[in-house]
């Protein structure tokens, strides 16, 4: 048993299982479209949390990535361009851009990252609005349905499988990426730059990695989002979706790939619950303000998130009994 | 040239109020080592509030425009209170995405309680525009530029003369020795907490003529004094002022003689530019970093 020790092994089986339940159960489209989304988030808040739980470099402008990758992808297949090499496309161009931010994070730190990055989407979102013969302005831009091979992913569960396939992929490459020298290193940038600058570790290449390979997996996702909904237009790039991001992968845990996946389903599932919910539903923006309510307990009881829930318990627990103890003595 | 006059008063008029919603960045910035990114969206709710007093409870101007700092002033306490007092021994980053997740509450809340409709809110001054040599002057911009550089010019009496400013400056300069010296720590943070959401409340009851009142007004004002904090330095206390006022003509000029459609972008690079090229601002002094 062995074999399923092993995490990639793991996000495989946990994939294929997870692709053909739409084929067994019978879901509504809308569900489906929720699953999906799911998945295509869940792909942003990996690429997200080697940024900022790893590398420990904060961005509030990753939601511009991800419209960019929609909007790449969508009009190159609108052009006759294979989907295939339109999504790889929608990946590299943001991390082109991601590869500039991250010069820029060179420079600055905290603070500073964060207000330029909060510059960077807005005016990346502005792009959006203005640059109408690319985007087609707010009259908004149509995608195709995804197909490879002449296999058209027009309905949702063929989509689910594709969507998967992806996730599964970037999540074997994340988990190998970081467990590798490069994730290391990452690991020691956040927690000290000048100790892990006098270890001989580059920040150079080290922020640019983390920047422009977070800006590939936003890429990705937002093309892959274009031809799952197949209609985008610049308003759902700005910062509320940067903060969601940011709140998926802090509630989710940082610094931990089960955790963005995690984060991702609560934050796309429970505000599509809690529009059922009677009495609650009819409360305006709910969502969004137990978003910001758990955000902020999160940060201060659990910083490690919900995916190491049981660790950061049984570790209180810890604590208080050796403080009993040491009381009684 | 008479436009070229015309744009400049009109930024004067808009930078002074990013110059007051950077005032209060800077002010929490230098106390208590927190950007505090739901500056807007707390400004967006007391300008709320203002705006109910006068439209739904058919208060006088002037009352309204009291009642909404009484409240600020309740909303600075409490925020500071129940969000940041808690976390003040977490690092930076956390203490930064509690203000994001602040900015997620507060929004919300807002679009709960007052709707998303944008509201028309009337101007301080209403009274016959002036045309001196062609330049149509608004006495609204005259109020709104002199009640600025008022409350900035108490704002400085108090931080250079008070006993309450020189404990200010003192938290900002080194927390712990001002503990020691018998300064009440919290209570300044408090204080400047106060200050801030005072200042950010002002800049959007005066900016709601121009933006109309909604949960969406602020976005612009809160970004553009980021970049005047940005440009000033959060370093110094009228960096922030002088900031305000350059963003403020520079938009419009922007707007005038290049593009209508491009200023916030070209507006943003400028931000991204002065952060590469001195990160500190025009008065910031360059800080070393201990290990």
């Amino acid at each position: 048993m062995n074999i399923l020790k092993n995490k990639p092994i793991q996000y495989i089986l946990l994939g294929l299982i997870i692709a053909i339940t739409p084929f067994i159960f019978n879901f509504q489209r809308g569900t489906l479209t929720m699953f999906n989304t799911v998945i295509i988030y869940s792909i942003v808040a990996i690429g997200f949390n080697i940024l900022l739980g790893y590398a420990g470099q904060i961005s509030l402008g990753h939601a511009a990535f991800m419209g960019l990758g929609a909007y790449i992808s969508g009009y190159l297949t609108n052009m006759g361009i294979p989907f295939i090499l339109s999504i790889l496309i929608a990946g590299v161009i943001p991390m082109i851009i991601g590869l500039i931010l991250g010069l820029v994070a060179l420079r600055l730190e905290g603070h500073y990252l964060a207000i330029a990055t909060l510059g960077f989407g807005v005016t990346i979102q502005q792009i959006f609005k203005e640059w109408t013969s690319f985007t087609n302005g707010y009259s908004g831009m149509r995608g195709q349905p995804a197909s490879i091979f002449g296999f058209s992913f027009r309905s949702r569960e063929s989509f689910f499988v594709l969507a998967i396939v992806i996730l599964v992929l970037l999540s074997i490459f994340a988990y190998n990426l970081l467990k590798s020298k490069t994730g290391r290193a990452l690991i020691a940038m956040r927690d000290s730059e000048h100790a892990a600058q006098a270890m001989g570790i580059s920040l150079l290449k080290y922020k640019l990695i983390a920047f422009s390979i977070s800006a590939f997996y936003a890429g990705i996702a937002g093309s892959l989002y274009i031809h799952l909904i197949r209609f985008i237009e610049p308003n759902q790039w700005g910062v509320e979706l940067s903060l969601n991001l940011l709140a998926m992968v802090v509630i989710g845990g940082l610094a931990s790939i089960e955790g963005s996946i995690i984060g991702a389903f609560f934050l796309t599932v429970i505000p599509d619950i809690l529009k059922e919910i009677p009495m609650l539903g009819e409360i305006r923006n709910l969502s969004t303000i137990l978003t910001g309510v758990s955000l902020i307990l999160v940060i201060m009881f659990l910083p490690l998130g919900i995916a190491r829930i049981n660790i950061q318990i049984k570790e209180k627990l810890n604590n208080k009994n050796t403080k009993k103890t040491a009381l009684n003595q | 040239m008479n436009m070229f006059f015309q744009s400049i008063m009109a930024g004067l008029e808009t930078g002074s109020l990013y110059a007051l919603a950077a005032l209060g960045l800077v002010l929490i910035f230098r106390t208590s080592d927190v950007i505090n990114f739901a500056q807007g969206e707390m400004a967006m709710f007391s300008a709320f509030i203002a705006f109910k007093l006068f439209d739904g409870m058919k208060l006088p101007y002037p009352l309204a425009f009291l009642g909404a700092i009484v409240f600020a002033i309740l909303f600075g306490f409490i925020v500071e209170r129940v969000f940041i007092r808690p976390a003040s021994k977490a690092s930076l980053v956390s203490k930064m995405i509690i203000t994001l997740g602040l900015i997620m509450i507060v929004g919300g809340l807002a679009n709960a309680l007052f709707g998303i409709d944008s509201h028309y809110f009337r101007k301080a001054i209403v009274a016959d525009n002036m045309n001196i040599k062609g330049v149509v002057i608004q006495p609204n911009a005259i109020f709104i530029i002199a009640i600025t550089f008022f409350i900035m010019a108490g704002l400085f009496y108090m931080i250079n003369k008070t006993k309450m400013g020189i404990a200010i400056r003192a938290t900002a300069q080194d927390e712990n020795t001002a503990k020691m010296m018998g300064i009440p720590v919290s209570k300044v943070y408090s204080m400047s907490w106060i200050i801030a959401t005072i200042l950010g409340a002002i800049a959007g009851i005066l900016i709601a003529p121009t933006t109309n009142v909604s949960t969406a007004m602020m976005g612009e004002v809160h970004l553009k004094s980021f970049i005047a904090a940005v440009l000033g330095g959060f370093g110094s206390f009228y960096g922030p002022v002088v900031g305000g006022l350059i963003i403020g003509v520079l938009d419009n000029l922007v707007g005038m003689y290049i593009s209508l459609t491009w200023k916030t972008v070209i507006v943003y690079g400028l931000l991204i530019l002065t952060l590469i090229i001195k990160p500190t601002g025009i008065f910031g002094k360059t800080h070393r970093k201990k290990v």
